[in-house]
């Protein structure tokens, strides 16, 4: 039974748009995690380590993010041995995902501060741990915020493909209200409506935070 | 036992052998100021002693610890040895007490309180205790290099290193440095200094090395070394300088 | 109960998934050429055209760069049916990836243009080369080889999004993936083989643009 594309669809999408954010949120959190280990591995001074986050980072970044959704979908429950949710399965999916690439961001930023910060440092007899902490984060956390909130307007577009696996958030309301109104074009439009509402604010935030920190130079 | 020797070092980059076979001797209260051309291995040199920098052959031993064994804390050594870079590397978020107290406060436990009165003391013998609470940003050259000098005496070490500290300052702001140095040696600092301030070697300096070639070419007592250089390369070497 | 892994099936498939990288690598040297030709052009209305041309060129970067990739493929493929223009699968999926493409790649070039020095400019003008001769050989050389990392890199995303064509059904090697799925019950099996697949190719790819690159800016 075919009914007419209206306001309360558009309701129901905005309510399918609150699992993007929180999907985004939740992968947010995970991948920071992974990625602060990843990026500290990356510039510590153990070759094994650097070449270890190294390896993860290009493997996770060379598989497409559907490719990833799929295998941890079906193969961590698996491989797992106890019983683990699909949901949980695609959630670890995202957070390794995210946080390859922000420890490549965040990287990048760490290894942006000058070699001397870290030799006055350890001039200082500071332990490795302690020049990242006190030294090299603080000045670090500066530089990082633009791209940081950048790779969120990214996050928040690729929760659109949990859609494939069924996780309902904003792409796969849309496919359902679509299959009910067969209004493609309306629908469609309307959704990508709703994440550009969501994601351009974020963009001009992180144009406008990068714009203060090259002035601040 | 001298407070640090050399014996036999020899550092390679790569191809380039930057240290050929250097041997020394540094006995407590000595101010030994360092010359030489650059690439003659004179910062390296001073980098070693602190183990910033690894060696490939010989041996280098600080108060009979030998700094370049793997198994020596570096850390415990570096409490030791203070050392001062050309470009100040103050720590840009933090305040000139911050940058002071950080070392203090976490490598050795000291309590917030101790760690404000050294910061004032330190401050004090470099002539800057009114910029206790100011940012690095809001410093000159030279009182950023003075701060960076209280921040390694803070750390009450046996030895301070002095890698070409005035190189990278206007000329009128190198007086001010050169006047904390000499306040440093009179108060039985030992101290080697990597340095282009010839005037100033002759006056405070116990012995002046000169070095060429990774090696040390000629070393003796300031006067003596500069007003008779025994080999070409020194004599050269001071016209170029002192012209 | 011990899961037992068999590939054997999945390798039974192997020209059936050969025909799945064929379409992927098709599709991405197709986006790669069109989606750069627009992003030329984008990026030379953004930085010389009227005001009026370079808004509307911001709107489509805009536009592109804030909504899911899925969704501007539902767009055109479901969604324009409906205004009258009914496409095949392949074909949506090249011109959905193509506009994707183009918006990414006018804002990268934009940036290489913005950073060939002023300085270049006037020195050509002085020689007497025309406005279209300047931008020819001074500015959109030097451009693309200052951005031509950021832009392969770009390329490198291009060949992964490919996967989500299989969304709409067109025969990519992800949608290979599912049939197989279907046919051979080795859900982890065959998902494991293709990310191997598309790892690979992201390699080959990064090797062979950087090879290129060497070639294409020795030094002359």
């Amino acid at each position: 039974m075919i009914r007419e594309f209206n306001l309360i669809d558009v309701y129901y999408l905005l309510l399918a748009a609150r699992w993007t954010l929180a999907l985004t949120g939740i992968a947010f959190l995970g991948g920071g995690l992974v990625g602060m280990i990843v990026a500290v591995m990356r510039v510590s001074p153990f070759a094994p380590l650097r070449l270890a986050s190294t390896l993860f980072v290009n493997v996770v970044q060379g598989i497409p993010l559907l490719a990833w959704l799929f295998v941890f979908f079906f193969g961590l429950p698996i491989l797992a041995g106890v019983r683990i949710s699909p949901w949980t399965a695609a959630i670890a999916a995202y957070a390794i995902y995210a946080g390859a690439f922000l420890g490549e961001i965040w990287r990048g930023c760490l290894q942006a501060i000058p070699r001397q910060q870290w030799e006055a440092g350890a001039a200082l007899a500071l332990s490795f741990g302690e020049q990242l902490y006190y030294i090299i984060v603080p000045q670090a956390i500066r530089i990082a915020v633009p791209p940081t909130v950048g790779f969120l307007v990214q996050l928040i577009k690729n929760t659109s493909l949990a859609a494939v696996i069924g996780f309902v958030e904003l792409t796969r309301e849309g496919q359902l209200t679509n299959a009910a109104t067969y209004q493609p074009f309306t629908v469609y439009i309307v959704v990508a409506a709703i994440y550009f509402a969501m994601c351009f604010p974020l963009t001009q935030w992180s144009r406008r935070l990068e714009r203060t920190l090259r002035v601040a130079r | 036992m001298s407070l640090v020797e050399l014996d036999g070092v020899v550092k390679r980059f790569g191809d380039l052998t930057v240290l050929d076979r250097v041997d020394l001797r540094i006995e407590p209260r000595e101010i030994i100021a360092v010359i030489g051309r650059s690439g003659s291995g004179k910062s390296t040199m001073l980098r070693c002693i602190n183990g910033l920098e690894p060696i490939q052959e010989g041996r280098i031993l600080f108060d009979g610890i030998t700094v370049n064994d793997p198994i020596t804390d570096l850390r415990k050594l570096r409490q030791r040895v203070g050392i001062v870079f050309q470009s100040y590397n103050l720590f840009p978020h933090l305040s000139v007490e911050r940058n002071i107290t950080l070392a203090p406060r976490v490598v050795k436990g000291m309590k917030d309180d101790a760690a404000r009165r050294l910061a004032e003391s330190a401050l004090a013998r470099v002539g800057l205790a009114d910029k206790i609470d100011a940012y690095p940003d809001e410093l000159s050259g030279g009182q950023q290099q003075r701060v960076a000098i209280a921040r390694s005496l803070a750390m009450q070490p046996q030895l301070m290193l002095f890698d070409e500290i005035t190189s990278a300052l206007d000329p009128e702001l190198t007086g001010e440095v050169l006047k904390v140095l000499e306040q440093v040696a009179r108060e039985g600092m030992t101290m080697m200094l990597v340095t282009h301030e010839i005037g100033f070697a002759r006056r405070v300096a116990t012995r002046l090395i000169f070095m060429h070639q990774g090696r040390i070419w000629e070393q003796g007592r300031a006067n003596e070394v500069l007003e008779s250089p025994r080999t070409p390369e020194l004599a050269t070497f001071l016209e170029a300088v002192l012209h | 109960m011990r899961y037992v892994f068999n590939f054997r099936d999945v390798w039974a498939q192997w020209d059936f998934i050969a025909s799945g990288v064929a379409v992927t690598i098709a599709l991405t040297i197709a986006t790669v050429i069109a989606g750069s030709m627009i992003g030329a052009l984008g990026a030379a209305a953004r930085v010389y055209g009227p005001p009026w041309m370079r808004s509307l060129v911001a709107c489509y970067v805009e536009c592109i760069r804030n909504t899911p990739l899925i969704v501007q493929l539902f767009i055109v493929f479901f969604g324009l049916p409906s205004a009258g223009l009914r496409l095949d699968a392949m074909p949506a999926a090249m011109i959905a990836l193509t506009i994707n493409l183009g918006a990414y790649a006018t804002e990268i070039i934009r940036a290489g243009i913005e950073a060939v020095p002023r300085a270049q400019i006037e020195a050509g003008r002085s020689l007497g080369l025309s406005g279209v001769q300047v931008f020819r050989h001074v500015v959109l050389m030097p451009a693309l080889r200052i951005v031509y990392p950021a832009l392969t890199a770009q390329f490198v995303l291009v060949m992964l999004a490919t996967s989500i064509v299989s969304q709409i059904s067109a025969p990519d090697l992800f949608h290979v993936a599912s049939i197989i799925q279907s046919r051979t019950f080795r859900d982890f099996e065959i998902y494991a083989v293709v990310a191997a697949i598309y790892l690979a190719l992201a390699v080959v790819l990064k090797f062979a643009f950087a090879a290129i690159g060497h070639l294409a800016f020795a030094r002359r």
